[in-house]
């Protein structure tokens, strides 16, 4: 009883570990843009204000039943309808919901507008409408600017007028395009030579180890006190008697085998050996989907 | 059109898509070398559960076909059954379970008993950055220079998975390279190990390791696993599963899973990994100068994590107290390469000392190996992925 109310405890806790795990808090506020006079346009060919929402996790992000809302007093004000195959935003990705009070119009046309005259307080609230995911308070500005993060779901956010070099307006896109392997290119750049990662990686493979050899010899010398201790106590020495320098060292497990192999080979001992006998069906029952075995060849031993 | 015209009209497109129709020398040399493996592995008997699968793979993806046929048969054609086959290589979740098949059956007593001997398993990674360098000189960029440099840990299952990540393109060539040069361990290590050592050195007789407690072999995984994947996360994958298939196996409560895993899984796993390793080295992506690079660049990066491993033994011995030194034999084990590098040590110390068995003590640096080429190319991974 005891165990099963344990094992059901665990199971329990790593469900709800898992649960949270799979949450949608790695949904990302990532670019706004509230006057749109000649920006990006809909499916309907109309222009209006626009939220861009960012997958930062590695994996796909279902994002039905999440809530969009401009009042925090009110978030359940725009729920993502349910049934849509485009609110799976693959891993590291972007949608963009207009934010234009016209929910007829599909899933990513929001209830709710926002007001070019003041500050406005977007908010995504998870599928209990209690939990705030990701919050941005976007300021005034003038039309055809957004407001991004710099870097895609993390960070700072800028305003972007779309015109000066690294500020331009990305709906649907990265906001830090980026069309090489930064890493790699700091390191072409560098570490022209290799000098640098090989000293780096040598060092961490041999803290790594080292690490590892030094716990495993703090390890062992309490395992080989153990055993030293178990030897004199079969001696019927009392081991804190006996200082460290003159405790005896613990069998090696050839020392082990050639002791065994003594016993067996000038008393026949034998070690205790399970008196059970276990009868099973070889035969197998004939079907005519597995007959074919009784006619398919042995594989000729060499 | 009448009934003549139309069966030539027809043999003539099917002529068209025969391999006969579509042979170009670069098939003919790829299918000799796959013929070349598995010559080696059956009659030669080098690494045959290696080869065999790869060198019939090198034939199954070497049969010349007419690609604009829209046949979906090739490797590289999205949806073939050999394309969903090569998923486990090309997404890299083969090698992690070939890792945890390696866990469950490999015993890490050796070098519970002897911590030390991990740091040879370290030392010999040098052969992995002095390639990585090398690679560079040659004008591979970074990440291609960390996917070829990882051959240097001849540890197959490592390479693939890194190169899955860091350079996809190089992936037949790194792969073959690499279970190539583990084939060829016999004939590459011993002149190298000859040629660092004396023969007092290689008469060194190691104390007996110790027994070690269950109880030691349990925590070691649990342990190692924690304190590696700290360091590098990023070695996760493979780091996971070999210290979880080794705690399968040593605690003593999931033989059952231990023997699935050790058995029966790595060697479904074994089966595909080589087949489509071979398939992957189609004619028109294998055959370039780079490949030819990558195979000088392996040898040599085989031949430097050896000689680091004998080398650094001899290092050590300089402060170990004189009943506790070293053979430096035991050295070339510090490659993964399990177990043949250290039946390698083995063998060697018997040449010059028939009572001398140094297999045990070479498994401790033969295991440790194992452990540092995953925490290098974890490390690669943090850096350049």
């Amino acid at each position: 009883m005891k165990r099963s109310i344990i094992l059901l405890t665990l199971i329990a806790v790593v469900g709800c570990a898992s649960m949270s795990a799979q949450g949608r808090r790695g949904l990302r506020l990532n670019e706004v843009m509230v006057v749109n006079d000649s920006n990006y346009v809909d499916d309907y060919g109309k222009r209006g204000a626009w939220i861009e929402l960012f997958n930062s996790t590695f994996g796909p992000l279902e994002i039905s039943k999440v809530f969009l809302t401009n009042d925090p007093q009110n978030p359940k004000m725009y729920p993502v309808p349910l049934g849509d195959v485009n609110t799976r935003i693959p891993k590291r990705q972007h949608i963009l919901f207009w934010a234009d009070g016209k929910p007829t119009y599909g899933t990513f046309h929001t209830n709710f507008t926002l007001d070019p005259n003041r500050e406005n307080w977007i908010g995504v609230y998870d599928t209990d409408g209690l939990t705030l995911i990701d919050s941005v308070t976007v300021p005034v500005m003038e039309s055809n600017r957004s407001f991004a993060r710099i870097d895609d779901g993390v960070g700072a956010w800028e305003v972007r007028d779309g015109v000066s070099e690294g500020k331009h307006i990305t709906p649907s896109s990265a906001n830090r395009i980026k069309d090489t392997n930064g890493k790699v290119d700091m390191f072409h750049a560098n570490d022209s030579h290799g000098f640098s990662l090989t000293i780096m990686a040598m060092a961490i493979v041999f803290t790594a180890l080292l690490v590892l050899c030094v716990c495993f010899w703090i390890i062992s010398r309490i395992g080989a006190k153990k055993l030293s201790d178990k030897k004199l106590k079969s001696q019927g020495v009392d081991p804190t008697s006996i200082k460290r320098a003159e405790r005896p060292q613990g069998d090696s497990g050839e020392e082990i085998a050639a002791i065994v192999m003594a016993l067996h080979e000038h008393l026949n001992a034998h070690d205790n050996e399970a008196t059970i006998l276990t009868i099973n069906k070889v035969r197998r029952a004939y079907s005519p989907w597995s007959s074919k075995i009784y006619s398919l060849r042995e594989i000729p031993r060499r | 059109m009448d009934f003549s015209d139309f069966i030539v009209t027809n043999l003539n497109q099917f002529w068209s898509l025969t391999g006969f129709a579509n042979v170009t020398w670069s098939h003919v040399a790829m299918l000799l070398v796959g013929l070349f493996f598995i010559w080696l592995a059956i009659k030669k008997d080098f690494e045959p559960m290696l080869l065999v699968p790869i060198g019939f793979g090198i034939l199954i993806g070497n049969i010349p076909f007419d690609s604009t046929a829209g046949l979906e048969i090739g490797i590289y054609e999205e949806g073939s059954v050999l394309n969903i086959l090569y998923n486990g290589v090309s997404a890299g979740w083969y090698p992690p379970l070939i890792f945890l098949g390696i866990g469950a059956m490999t015993d890490f007593s050796a070098l519970i008993a002897n911590p030390k001997l991990m740091l040879v398993g370290a030392a010999a990674q040098f052969g992995i950055f002095g390639a990585y360098m090398v690679a560079l000189a040659l004008g591979f960029m970074p990440d291609q220079a960390g996917a070829i440099a990882i051959i240097g840990g001849a540890d197959g299952p490592t390479a693939i998975f890194l190169t899955s990540k860091l350079a996809p393109n190089l992936l037949g060539a790194i792969a073959v390279s690499a279970y190539s040069y583990m084939a060829l361990v016999p004939v590459i290590q011993p002149p190298i190990m000859r040629l660092f050592t004396t023969k007092k050195e290689r008469l060194i007789k190691m104390k007996p390791a110790r027994a070690v407690s269950q109880n030691e072999k349990i925590i070691f995984p649990i342990v190692g696993f924690l304190l590696t994947c700290f360091v590098v996360p990023s070695g996760l994958p493979l780091l996971g599963m070999l210290f979880f298939g080794n705690l399968l196996r040593e605690c003593g409560k999931t033989t059952r899973l231990a023997k699935t895993a050790s058995n029966a899984l790595t060697d479904i796993v074994t089966i595909l990994l080589g087949m489509t390793v071979g398939a992957s080295t189609q004619a028109s992506e294998f055959l370039t100068v780079d490949t030819l690079k990558i195979f000088a660049l392996g040898f040599m990066a085989f031949v430097i994590a050896s000689t680091s491993g004998v080398l650094f033994v001899k290092l050590f011995n300089l402060i170990l107290p004189k009943s506790k030194k070293l053979n430096p034999l035991i050295g070339n084990a510090g490659v993964s390469a399990v177990p043949m590098a250290a039946r390698i040590s083995n063998n060697l110390g018997l040449e010059y000392d028939p009572s001398n068995y140094l297999l045990m003590h070479a498994m401790g640096p033969n295991v440790a190996g194992v452990i540092g080429s995953a925490v290098a190319a974890g490390v690669l991974l943090g850096f350049l992925a």
